[in-house]
C-alpha cells in the first residue's frame, strides 16, 4: 500500500475519530446527558438549559480545543523541519514565553484592562517573544543550532521575568497560574471568533507551503540546490509559528506537548514526506487535546482542571523517550 | 544588523520591565516604625523579673517561650488580626508591601510596622534586624524556612492557608497562649462567640437555610470557595449551606458547573474591576441561576472575606453577610 492511500486512509479515520471526540466533548460535563441526548439539545431550538449548555459552553470549548490543537501541532511541525532539532516545539520558540509575560504583566500593571484585551496582549507577547528569538537566531545567518540556543535562552528569560512578577505581586497573581498551565474551561464563542480567523490563515498557508517546508527539512544546502528562497521560507516559517502558536496561546494559555508530540506521531505512521503530512497533523493535533480536554475534566471531578496537565502527563515521558532515541542514532 | 538591533531593543525593553516589577514592588514598602522600636527595646529591660518558660505546641513541634513578647513579626494577615484584638502590635509583618489588604479596623489597632515583604517570600534580613522575640509562621507556605526562623527567635507556625472557619479558631488560643494573653484571649473569644450567635439569630434555620455561595472572581477564572475553605465554613458555621462541596477549598468552576450548583446567594470578591463575570453576564445561562433571578448577588470586599482570617474579619463578614441578606 501506497504512502498516499495510507494517509488517505488515515485522513478518513482522523476525521471520524474528531467528530466523536467533538461529540464526546459535549456530552461530558457535569450537568448529566448523554451523547444522544448532548446533540438533540444542540439542535434544539428552543431555549432550554440543555440547550444553552450545549451550544453555549460546551460546543465553542470542544471546537476550540480542536482548533488550537491543530494550530500547535502544525506550529511544532514547521518547527522541527525549520530547526532540524526533533525537540523544537512552540514552547521553544519563546512564543508561550512571551505570552505568558505579557498576560501576567498585564494583569499587575494594567489591572484595569477589560478582559478581552488580555488575550491581545498575550497575542502581543507570542510575536515578541518570537521576534526576539528569531532575530537572535538569524543574527549574522541563521542556523537550526543557533535557532534552538536562542530559543531555550529567550524562553528562559522571559519565563524568569513571569516568575518575578508573580513573587512580587503574589496576590493579585495567585490564581493566573492555572492560565499559565493552560486551560480550556471557559471558552466561549467570542474566543472562538478571536482565534480562528488566524489559526485558519496559519493553516491554509502552512498546507500551501508544505512543499517548502517538508524541502528545509533536508537542510540549507540542499533547500539551496533545489532552488529554495531559504532565508524567505524561514521567515515565512517563522510568522506562521508565532501566528498559529500565538493566537492559541492568547485563548487558552500555554498548553505544552502538544506541538512536539504530534508531528513525531504523524511521522511515525506516514512518514513526512506525503502532501497530506500537515493535515494529518493538524487533525491529530485536533483530535489530541480534544481528547486531553475531556480527560481533563476527570483529574478533579466535578471542578476543572487544566488541560496542560494532561498533555504534560502524556508528553513528558514521550519527550524523554525521544531524547533516548537521539542518543542510541547519536 | 538591524536583526541584532531588534534584539538590543527588545533585551533592554525587557531589563527595564523587570526593574519595573522590581520597583512596583519596593515602592510600596510600608513606612517603618521608628516609634515602635525604642519603646520595644527599653521594655524589656525595665522588667527585669523573668516570668517563667511555657511551652507552645504548634504544627511544627513544641517552642518554649518566656514572659511576654514583645517584638513580634507575623507573616500573614490573619495573625495580624489575633493580635489586634488582644492589644498587641506586632513590630514586623509580611503584607506584601500593600498595607491597604488589611481591613481598616485591623489596621488602626495594630498601629505602626514594618513590611518584611511578601506574605510568600518574606525578607529574613529585614526580618532578623528587627530583632524580633516572637515570630508567627504559616504551615504552607513558612515550614521551607522554619530552621533559618527559629535561629532569629522562637517561632510557632500554624496551619492558616488551609485553615477553616474551626482551624482559624483553634490557632488564635495557640496565638493567644504564645503571646502570654490566655486570659484575655479566652475572654475574647467568649465575646466572639456571643456576636456570632447574634448572627445566627437573624439567619434563616434548618429547611430555610440558604445554599450560598463565596466565590474570588478574577479576570481569568471564577474560584468557588467551597466548605472545606475559610469564608465557606464559616458561611456554614452562620447556618447557612455552601453550595460548592469539595475536598478543595477554592476549585476553579466554569458557568456550567455554577448553573448545576445554583446558588441562592453570591458573594463575590473581586480581585479587579472587570473580571470573568463581565463575560458570562452576556449569556442567558447566568440569568438563570437562582442568585441572579432574585437579585442576590452581592459583592464583598476580599480583604474583609478571605485574607483576614481572625476573629475581627470573620465578626465583620458575618455582619456584612446578614446586612446584605436581610436588607438592614
Amino acid at each position: 500500500m501506497g504512502r498516499t492511500t495510507k494517509a488517505a486512509i488515515l485522513s478518513v479515520c482522523g476525521i471520524v475519530l474528531l467528530i466523536l471526540g467533538l461529540v464526546g466533548s459535549i456530552a461530558v460535563g457535569w450537568t448529566d446527558m448523554g451523547a444522544v441526548d448532548a446533540v438533540t439539545a444542540l439542535i434544539d431550538s428552543s431555549a432550554s438549559q440543555q440547550h444553552l449548555i450545549v451550544s453555549t459552553l460546551r460546543l465553542p470549548r470542544a471546537l476550540l480545543a480542536a482548533i488550537i490543537g491543530a494550530g500547535l501541532a502544525v506550529a511544532g511541525a514547521i518547527m522541527q523541519a525549520m530547526t532540524g532539532n526533533p525537540l523544537a516545539s512552540p514552547q521553544t520558540f519563546g512564543v508561550n514565553a512571551g505570552a505568558s509575560l505579557a498576560v501576567v504583566a498585564a494583569i499587575v500593571l494594567l489591572p484595569e484592562l477589560p478582559v478581552p484585551y488580555y488575550a491581545l496582549m498575550a497575542f502581543a507577547g507570542a510575536v515578541l517573544g518570537g521576534l526576539a528569538v528569531f532575530a537572535m537566531g538569524s543574527a549574522g545567518g541563521m542556523t537550526p543550532v543557533k535557532l534552538a540556543l536562542a530559543g531555550t535562552a529567550v524562553h528562559l528569560f522571559l519565563s524568569s521575568l513571569t516568575e518575578a512578577f508573580i513573587l512580587f505581586h503574589q496576590h493579585s497573581t495567585d490564581q493566573v497560574l492555572f492560565w499559565l498551565a493552560g486551560s480550556l474551561d471557559g471558552a466561549d464563542w467570542s474566543d472562538i471568533r478571536r482565534v480562528l480567523p488566524w489559526a485558519a490563515a496559519g493553516l491554509l498557508l502552512s498546507f500551501l507551503m508544505a512543499r517548502s517546508i517538508s524541502i528545509m527539512k533536508m537542510g540549507e544546502d540542499v533547500a539551496r540546490n533545489l532552488g529554495q528562497h531559504v532565508a524567505r521560507v524561514r521567515a515565512m516559517c517563522g510568522l506562521l509559528v508565532i501566528v498559529l502558536a500565538g493566537s492559541g496561546v492568547a485563548v487558552a494559555g500555554p498548553i505544552g506537548f502538544v506541538g512536539l508530540m504530534v508531528p513525531h506521531l504523524v511521522r511515525y505512521a506516514v512518514g513526512s514526506q506525503t502532501r497530506l503530512y500537515l493535515p494529518l497533523t493538524a487533525l491529530a493535533g485536533a483530535l489530541l487535546l480534544v481528547l486531553a480536554d475531556i480527560l481533563s475534566r476527570f483529574i478533579a471531578y466535578p471542578y476543572e482542571s487544566p488541560v496542560g496537565i494532561v498533555t504534560a502527563l502524556l508528553g513528558a515521558p514521550f519527550f524523554l523517550y525521544l531524547v533516548s532515541k537521539e542518543r542510541r542514532a547519536a | 544588523m538591524s536583526a541584532r538591533l531588534f534584539s538590543l531593543c527588545f533585551l533592554i525593553l525587557f531589563t527595564l520591565s523587570g526593574l519595573l516589577a522590581g520597583c512596583g514592588a519596593s515602592s510600596q514598602q510600608a513606612a517603618p516604625a521608628p516609634a515602635a522600636a525604642p519603646s520595644g527595646e527599653s521594655a524589656p529591660a525595665a522588667e527585669p523579673a523573668k516570668e517563667q518558660a511555657r511551652t507552645v505546641k504548634h504544627e511544627m513541634g513544641e517552642t518554649e517561650i518566656t514572659g511576654t513578647p514583645e517584638r513580634i513579626v507575623v507573616l500573614d494577615f490573619s495573625f495580624a488580626d489575633a493580635l489586634a484584638t488582644l492589644g498587641v502590635q506586632p513590630v514586623g509583618l509580611a503584607d506584601d508591601n500593600d498595607p491597604n489588604l488589611i481591613v481598616p479596623e485591623v489596621k488602626e489597632k495594630i498601629g505602626t510596622y514594618t513590611s518584611v515583604g511578601s506574605r510568600y517570600e518574606p525578607n529574613i534580613e529585614l526580618l532578623s534586624s528587627l530583632n524580633p522575640d516572637l515570630i508567627i509562621a504559616d504551615l504552607n507556605k513558612h515550614k521551607a524556612v522554619y530552621d533559618k526562623l527559629k535561629q532569629i527567635a522562637p517561632t510557632i507556625v500554624l496551619n492558616d492557608h488551609q485553615a477553616d472557619y474551626g482551624q482559624m479558631l483553634k490557632n488564635y488560643t495557640v496565638i493567644a497562649e504564645a503571646v502570654n494573653k490566655a486570659d484575655a484571649g479566652k475572654k475574647r473569644l467568649e465575646e466572639h462567640n456571643a456576636k456570632l450567635a447574634e448572627v445566627k439569630a437573624k439567619l434563616p434555620q434548618g429547611d430555610a437555610q440558604l445554599k450560598v455561595l463565596p466565590a474570588v472572581v478574577n479576570p481569568t477564572g471564577f474560584f468557588a470557595h467551597s466548605n472545606a475553605s475559610y469564608a465557606g465554613s464559616l458561611l456554614e458555621y452562620l447556618g447557612m449551606l455552601d453550595a460548592a462541596k469539595s475536598q478543595e477549598a477554592y476549585p476553579k468552576t466554569n458557568l456550567e458547573q455554577l448553573v448545576a450548583l445554583n446558588p441562592d446567594v453570591l458573594f463575590l470578591m473581586k480581585t479587579e474591576d472587570k473580571t470573568i463575570v463581565d463575560e458570562w453576564k452576556n449569556n442567558p445561562l447566568w440569568n438563570q441561576i437562582k442568585a441572579v433571578k432574585d437579585g442576590k448577588v452581592f459583592e464583598v470586599s476580599r480583604n474583609k472575606w478571605a485574607l483576614s482570617r481572625g476573629l475581627i474579619g470573620s465578626e465583620l463578614s458575618a455582619q456584612e453577610a446578614v446586612a446584605l441578606l436581610t436588607g438592614k
